[in-house]
């Protein structure tokens, strides 16, 4: 993972700054990421992991800063950007009156793919995900594990040079976990390919990410290996967990809080 | 817990109902950029315009139909009828068109309430089962609140206005009887909807029965045509029945909904004579209105028992059946959009009713034009009905724009671009009013006497239903551009389309206005032309 040029660089935000009405969502995200690199994106509820990767695929407009997919202006240009992109949403809300296989033929056609190839990698990824008997399913009646492959499988159907993926795992089951995880590792390490994965699974994010993003409140508290990042909290031996929570603070009246559940009127223990 | 509790709950539960309504979160939209503390109140105050405008509508048929039941017989030509029988004829008229039009409405919004599953919210909770169905059912009537205040208190207003109070009072139990039916026969098609449509498979024959399916749904919205249409022939029906003549058809006549009830306006209210019933006669007409005030009662209490089981009509899991093919066959972008459009059409009552009304209407009009070949009527009879399946097109832009509601928060984030969309929904729109022209010209052609010139009718008034869909939806786009949100339903769209359906109108109304006065060639021009300056404009440059 050399230096590369700016139209082999996958994702780049620059300054990235997200508003909602007066409530700042991100505040002035810079990152990278690389070719062939697995980045996590690792934060608490509501510390603007989704908005950052909505801000790829056009579905949030910056109020400042730049979103660059492989060199591509994402705002000026969104339909080249998104082009790159395959996106998979933090809620598997699709059409709902469609089947698996219909969502997909429209994703297919909207990537004019070819009838074979878009075929082939359907069956295949049907296959993996155990998928094929509902694919004549209409969507509403699957369960969220499964949308969330069919998600999966419409990000993969075009092989994007850039996988953008909003809580990827969440809902899915063990297998389908392992499938992703292996999946990942293997489709990054190829054509310069690059992968945003944002979660609050900190196991995950240790497991897979080459590199992780710690956001808090919209503002990157520190990015790194996960070697990089124990040394930012000066503990060679720290989990993800406790580096996670020293550089969000998030240790900081933990144990008060749970004296106070415990305490409380009703007490826990 | 009692009423007002349960109220107070239902208050809560519609505030989220709006929210979803306009907002469609749980249908895959995303947040607007707007302070979050404003959301709930714009969304309450869109549901409320849109009931306004639902609401108007109804009231000026309900005034309307008082007028003309107190100006008589005379201002319809051709019709000869009793003053009497007229104001019965009239006022039965008037409450078929409230139960269709609040039929017609609730199949609009059912959908939105399903999908909002705003009663999967409340059921975890505490709530026993007595005060979960009263926060149901009050949830339910707050969704039709408006329109069916219109029925309940315009129609005894109105009508004692033009008739006298005797008859204000007197149309009470119709107008009662007429929302307890259009609120049962919602939910009793909503059910339908949820296990024969939304949970049907995919696969080409399945297809075919669900459209089949649909048919039913448009059933009000084609009444309401229908009943305008069959207007003087019910009157012709009517006249001997009101006057006397014994007949079998006459007495079914008297039993059928909503005749009893507008034929006991008559009695307590008479505008001129014309009524004159057999003691038989007056006993049917009151046998019948306790009848279908009993069944009314029954209709409005299993509204009540039923609809908190709302939730339970979201399709349920099925058992995975045969691969129909496991082989994809993407088409182009603008194709693609129009297949998916077609295909969720097909699931959706609210946008299914569109498609299918023209087509349903030139079949029912071209129909007819074949039985009265002939009469002098016939080619005017085809004409009408290519000219209406034109001007019905002008709504299906909105329609189909506000289909991109759905999956919108995943839909955006594909590399589709605003002109693709734009042509597939509108070579949808071109293809159903060539499909109605088609379907006219078929049925007639046969014993038209100039078919070419018929042809050359529905193909001249082509580029002007194009380029009306083009404007509708361009402006649509547009406006969604700077909003955000495109309009999911009856009530938080109707504002938005009715204000892009009417230059939509215009453009579409244009080359058929100039054929009445100057013929085909010139209607062809007028028509090429509106397209040639609206094309330019809507797909001349390219957007993300």
């Amino acid at each position: 993972m050399g230096a590369a040029g700016p139209d082999a660089i996958p994702l780049a935000f620059e300054g990235l700054t997200v508003d909602y009405g007066e409530r700042r969502a991100v505040n002035g995200l810079t990152l990278t990421v690389r070719p062939g690199e697995i980045y996590g994106l690792l934060g608490s509820n509501g510390a603007g992991k989704s908005s950052a990767l909505k801000s790829t695929v056009g579905l949030v407009r910056p109020s400042a800063g730049a979103v660059r997919v492989f060199g591509i202006d994402a705002v000026g240009d969104g339909l080249g950007a998104r082009e790159a992109i395959g996106y998979v949403p933090e809620s598997s809300i699709l059409y709902e009156a469609l089947t698996p296989r219909e969502f997909l033929e429209f994703v297919a056609g909207v990537r004019r793919l070819d009838p074979s190839v878009a075929s082939a990698r359907m069956r295949a990824y049907a296959d993996a995900f155990q998928l094929a008997e509902e694919l004549e399913e209409p969507i509403a009646t699957l369960s969220n594990g499964t949308r969330q492959k069919v998600l999966l499988t419409a990000a993969f159907l075009h092989l994007p040079r850039l996988l953008v993926l909003d809580e990827p795992l969440n809902s899915l089951d063990p297998r389908s976990v392992r499938i992703v995880k292996e999946l990942l590792v293997r489709y990054v390490a190829r054509d310069g390919r690059g992968v945003l994965f944002s979660t609050h699974t900190v196991e995950v994010a240790a497991a897979i990410c080459h590199r992780i993003g710690i956001l808090d409140e919209g503002v990157l508290r520190g990015e790194g290996t996960l070697g990089e990042l124990r040394t930012r909290v000066a503990r060679g031996d720290a989990s993800l967990e406790e580096i996670f929570l020293k550089l969000t603070r998030g240790d900081e009246g933990l144990s008060d809080a749970l004296a106070q559940l415990d305490g409380g009127p009703d007490g826990l223990a | 817990m009692g009423w007002r509790e349960a109220w107070r709950w239902s208050g809560l539960a519609f505030q989220e109902l709006s929210l979803q309504a306009i907002y469609a979160f749980r249908q895959g939209s995303i947040a607007p950029s707007v302070a979050a503390h404003d959301l709930v109140p714009r969304a309450e105050r869109r549901v409320l315009q849109g009931k306004f405008v639902v609401g108007a509508t109804l009231a000026l048929l309900t005034a309307g139909a008082a007028l003309l039941a107190r100006a008589g017989p005379g201002v319809i030509p051709g019709v000869t009828i009793a003053p009497g029988a007229f104001s019965v004829g009239v006022v039965t008229g008037l409450l078929s068109l409230e139960v269709t039009f609040l039929w017609w409405t609730g199949l609009q919004i059912l959908p939105t309430f399903l999908s909002s599953r705003i009663l999967e919210v409340l059921t975890p909770l505490p709530i026993d089962a007595r005060t979960f169905r009263r926060v149901a059912a009050l949830l339910y009537l707050r969704l039709f609140d408006l329109p069916v205040a219109v029925v309940l208190v315009g129609t005894p207003v109105f009508l004692g206005l033009a008739l006298g109070w005797r008859a204000g009072v007197a149309i009470v139990p119709g107008a009662i009887g007429a929302v307890a039916f259009a609120l049962a026969l919602s939910l009793l098609t909503g059910r339908f909807f949820s296990h024969r449509v939304l949970g049907s498979r995919g696969g080409g024959g399945r297809t075919a029965v669900r459209w089949a399916y649909l048919v039913l749904w448009v059933a009000p919205a084609f009444a309401l045509v229908a009943f305008v249409t069959a207007a003087p022939a019910f009157f012709g029906i009517l006249g001997p029945v009101a006057a006397g003549v014994p007949s079998v058809g006459g007495s079914l006549l008297l039993a059928a909904f909503p005749v009893p009830f507008a034929a006991l306006v008559a009695f307590v209210a008479p505008t001129g004579p014309g009524i004159d019933l057999p003691a038989v006669g007056k006993l049917l007409v009151l046998g019948s209105v306790t009848a279908y005030a009993a069944l009314a009662g029954a209709a409005g209490l299993w509204v009540y028992e039923s609809i908190g089981e709302i939730g339970a009509l979201l399709p349920g899991r099925t058992r995975p059946g045969p691969v129909v093919r496991s082989e994809l066959r993407p088409q182009r972008p603008a194709w693609a959009v129009m297949t998916k459009d077609l295909r969720l059409a097909s699931r959706t009552p609210g946008f299914a009713f569109l498609v299918l009304l023209p087509v349903l209407d030139a079949l029912a009009l071209g129909l007819l034009t074949y039985v009265r070949a002939a009469s002098q009527s016939a080619p005017t009879l085809a004409l009408g009905a290519v000219t209406a399946a034109a001007l019905l097109a002008t709504f299906f832009g909105p329609a189909f724009f506000a289909i991109e509601v759905v999956a919108y928060s995943y839909g955006r984030t594909l590399p589709l671009a605003e002109r693709s969309v734009i042509v597939g929904k509108t070579t949808l729109v071109a293809s159903i009013y060539l499909v109605a022209g088609a379907i006219v010209l078929g049925l007639a052609a046969v014993r038209f006497p100039a078919p070419i010139v018929f042809a050359g009718f529905v193909v001249s008034e082509l580029p002007a239903v194009v380029a009306a869909a083009l404007l509708e939806l361009g402006l649509l786009f547009r406006w969604a551009r700077h909003r955000g949100t495109p309009v999911p339903n009856l009530y938080s769209g109707a504002w938005t389309a009715f204000v892009v359906t009417v230059p939509g109108l215009v453009i579409a109304g244009l080359p058929l206005a100039i054929d009445a006065k100057a013929g085909v060639a010139a209607m062809a021009l007028v028509s090429l032309a509106e397209l040639a300056v609206v094309a330019p404009f809507v797909l001349g440059r390219r957007r993300p």
